[in-house]
């Protein structure tokens, strides 16, 4: 069996009124490549910031890397941190600095304010030429030195596919990277993900609403409805009527 | 969710609301009384002012100079200088201070914003502290900024003489306060996407700080330090009138001696240079947000690298112009402080201490004031000790004397001033909007004729200069001559306020206007709507609570301004400051200036919290 690197137990997480998440259990091995998929507001960010240790439950165990975010002091958490990469859905790229700039920004969590100025400021050779790999590899090394408002959207998401590897994580986390894309980038986006993290060996995490793209790129698929799991399993075994289920709106049940 | 109709009723109520706030003024003013029938022909003065406007002097206009003075063009070349210079070197004391105030005021960068769970002891210490240095900074911006440069500058000439470095700090204060302030503001405005994905990969909140939100609000930053230093240049002029030797100075001069040629002569080159950096802080702003673009990459050589790393380094996009500029101007700020007349005063640091010493004896109350006026710091408690019942007294008494009808006076100005500023900036919005005064508003396809199309281009850039023209003159100087040509009331210092305004409000709010997306407008013009209608009913109310936020902030900084403007002999904070400075009561001159600091100080928290409401709602609009 292999390592587990994410779990959750009897998970529930509110916002105010709204349940956001309620009893989720999930475990996710190392090497695994995971789609999350359903409709908006079903919960899927909530849940990938929850394993990126970025948000608290409100009544459950949750194990990151082995390890209780809950119990961690600043230190630990950031160190955490550091080991998971995580691509928000709006990239929260800085859009006047450049490539570089937001590539380097990847490293704070290992690197003291200090080292961070100087990352930011004049970087060093070496790194220099570790960003320049990188970006080969995502295909805009010759984008490095340019501003990132200046790139194009699908150039933009690179650059945060950029950034995240250069933490060298242990499991990548993707909030819905295809969402915005037309299909035939989607693809693209997708390949470039599994590709690099089959490279890296890194864990794949990703959210997303097209059910089809999930099916044909990862090999579990784990189905949110509601704040709630009612699928998880090998993406191809998923059945027609639960397929409809999975968007269809909210019902109007006594809970709701 | 509203229902449109209560949202206009909402607004109807504010412009009443405003246009009472007027009359309320107007009533508390009183009304104009004007003499018109002493001399011949009362209306020849204006006439012969205005026709300087026309025919401004290139040479001295007093006939009995001495042969070796100084030609009339050089001395206001050299007072123009002298403008920059001191407003440069206070921009020099006020940004890093500015810097180091707006850090401290804002809190993005504390530790533990990242933690969840519940705070260690020494975690919840630090922040506490943190809090405490925060609020603490806030009253050192807001007090700073509380008291006019003016005034600061009265204090500081009247404490070590007339050195331009304590000029120059008189500027400094207020203006780092505002810098200070402003700054927070920009870097707790700045989108939160960017930081919240830095703290995801484990940076702490300073690093987040450093590397997200401080780059992303530099832009604004530096184009604020820039028309910062047009207010330098402005309030350095006007400092000429309590007598630096700016280009206030040889102003008041001219105009005293009815030399009106020379006067617009030298208005006109405050204009010039208020305009140019005005045009410069512009240009950096389009500069900043377009970035450079980048120079072709040559084709990759085969079977090489495609792209070496020191390849695109070397051809990296970089704004020489920009990096230049900043250059020169720190190597013109360095300039400033070594070269020309020195900034410090002659004084050693005894007479310096024995000047500050008596000073301070002199804006020690009279009734506690202490026999021996250079007495030491425990002598002067002592003579506070058991009178402070007789303090409260001299007091009251000032209050009810003078106080409060000047403290009332002063309100009404700048109260009257903002609202007229206001109802005037928005009838000749649309006229200088660039989108409505065209032959083809909002690029709708019109029949518009050659003749009606430069004609509303002429109509849009006249208005956009009346703007630029209204905000380039300082407020002082308008009212220094309107108070000359109208006679003393409280009128022409609304005139005068109300005309700098307009000015600004024009700017900020074609701005927003500017900002606001053209679907609306464009559909009642393409409906048939002409272009008052188009603005009225679409552009108008879109933009109405963005409106509102301009107008309290402006309406802040008017109630600053109209504590001062008082010293040119009307009733009001600013006159019985100068009368008392006159008059060497240098505690009662105090006096006062506390009461202006404490209207400014109540004013700038009501636009703080008008503006914070109006920032929830002009948030979802």
């Amino acid at each position: 069996m292999m390592e587990k690197i994410l779990e959750l137990a009897d998970i529930h997480r509110s916002f105010g009124a709204v349940k956001a998440l309620s009893e989720i259990n999930l475990q996710i091995h190392k090497g695994e490549r995971v789609a999350l998929i359903g409709a908006s507001g079903s919960g899927k960010t909530t849940l990938l910031r929850l394993l990126g240790a970025q948000l608290a439950p409100d009544r459950g165990e949750i194990r990151v890397l082995g390890r209780d975010p809950l119990a961690l002091g600043e230190s630990g958490l950031r160190e955490l941190r550091s080991r998971l990469g995580y691509m928000p859905q709006d990239l929260g790229l800085v859009p006047n600095l450049r490539v570089l700039q937001n590539v380097v920004a990847g490293r704070c969590g290992r690197r003291s304010i200090l080292g961070t100025l100087r990352d930011l400021i004049l970087p060093a050779l070496g790194v220099r030429r570790r960003i320049h790999a990188l970006l080969e590899r995502v295909g805009i090394e010759e984008k490095m030195y340019d501003r990132v408002d200046t790139l194009s959207g699908g150039q933009q998401q690179r650059v945060a596919v950029a950034r995240a590897l250069f933490q060298e994580p242990v499991a990548l986390l993707a909030d819905e990277p295809v969402s915005a894309v037309d299909p035939a980038r989607a693809r693209d986006v997708l390949d470039l993900l599994v590709r690099l993290c089959e490279e890296e060996g890194l864990t794949l995490l990703v959210s997303m609403h097209q059910l089809e793209l999930a099916q044909d790129y990862f090999p579990r698929v784990v189905g949110l409805k509601t704040g709630r799991i009612v699928f998880d399993g090998e993406g191809s075994s998923l059945r027609e009527e639960e397929m409809a289920d999975l968007f269809q709106l909210r019902e109007r049940t006594a809970g709701a | 969710m509203k229902v449109p109709v209560s949202i206009w009723s909402g607004k109807r109520l504010v412009v009443v609301i405003l246009l009472g706030v007027l009359v309320t003024c107007g009533w508390i003013l009183g009304p104009r009384v004007i003499h018109l029938s002493e001399g011949a022909n009362p209306f020849a003065e204006i006439e012969r002012f205005f026709g300087g406007a026309l025919a401004p002097s290139l040479e001295d206009e007093n006939p009995s100079l001495p042969a070796g003075a100084k030609p009339f063009l050089l001395r206001t070349g050299e007072s123009l200088m002298r403008t920059c210079r001191y407003a440069l070197v206070a921009m020099s004391l006020a940004l890093p201070a500015g810097l180091v105030l707006g850090f401290l005021a804002s809190s993005a960068w504390w530790p533990g914003a990242m933690m969840y769970g519940a705070a260690s002891l020494k975690r919840r210490l630090l922040r506490g502290s943190l809090r405490l240095l925060r609020w603490m900074c806030r009253l050192l911006i807001t007090l700073g900024r509380s008291i006019h440069e003016l005034v600061w500058a009265l204090l500081f000439l009247s404490a070590l003489g007339d050195a331009p470095i304590a000029a120059c700090v008189a500027l400094a204060l207020p203006f780092a306060g505002t810098l200070g302030k402003v700054f927070s503001e920009l870097i707790d405005e700045q989108t939160q996407a960017p930081r919240a994905a830095l703290m995801a990969t484990g940076a702490s909140p300073l690093q987040a700080f450093c590397g997200a939100l401080l780059p992303a609000a530099f832009p604004e930053m530096l184009t604020y330090t820039v028309y910062r230093f047009e207010c330098a240049l402005r309030s350095s002029a006007v400092l000429g009138f309590i007598g630096v030797e700016t280009i206030g100075l040889g102003i008041r001069q001219s105009y005293e001696n009815l030399y009106y040629g020379e006067v617009w002569t030298q208005l006109y080159a405050l204009v010039v240079l208020v305009v140019l950096v005005d045009i410069l802080g512009a240009r950096l702003r389009e500069r900043l947000n377009r970035g450079v673009a980048r120079k072709a990459l040559p084709e990759p050589t085969a079977g090489e690298e495609r792209y070496p790393e020191d390849l695109l380094r070397r051809t990296a996009p970089r704004d020489w112009v920009v990096r230049g500029g900043v250059l020169a101007t720190v190597l013109l700020t360095l300039l400033c402080w070594n070269v020309g007349k020195e900034l410090g005063a002659d004084l050693t640091t005894d007479q310096r201490s024995e000047r500050m010493s008596r000073f301070l004896t002199k804006l020690t109350p009279a009734p506690v004031r202490p026999e021996n006026r250079l007495a030491t710091g425990s002598e002067r408690v002592e003579a506070f000790r058991g009178k402070t019942g007789e303090v409260a007294d001299w007091a009251g008494d000032l209050w009810t004397r003078n106080g409060a009808e000047a403290l009332l006076n002063t309100v009404a100005i700048a109260s009257a001033a903002i609202v007229l500023a206001g109802v005037g900036a928005a009838l000749l919005l649309p006229l200088g909007s660039r989108a409505l005064a065209r032959g083809d508003p909002f690029g709708v396809l019109g029949a518009a004729s050659r003749g009606v199309r430069f004609l509303w281009a002429a109509v849009g850039f006249f208005t956009r200069s009346l703007f630029v023209l209204g905000r380039a003159v300082p407020e002082y100087v308008y009212a220094f001559l309107l108070v000359g040509l109208l006679g003393p009331s409280a009128w022409p210092l609304v005139l005068a306020l109300a005309l700098h305004n307009l000015g600004i409000l024009g700017r900020l709010w074609g701005e927003v206007m500017e900002n606001q997306r053209p679907e609306g407008p464009r559909h009642w013009i393409q409906c048939g709507a002409g272009r008052f209608q188009a603005y009225l009913g679409s552009l108008a109310p879109l933009s109405f609570n963005r409106f509102l936020l301009f107008f309290f902030y402006r309406w802040e900084t008017c109630i600053r301004e109209a504590t001062i403007l008082g010293m040119l002999g009307i009733s009001s904070l600013g006159y019985y400051v100068s009368i008392a400075h006159n008059w060497l009561r240098y505690d009662e001159m105090l006096f006062y200036v506390l009461l202006g600091a404490a209207a400014v100080f109540a004013g700038d928290l009501l636009s703080d919290w008008m503006r914070r409401r109006l920032r929830g709602s002009a948030g979802c609009s």
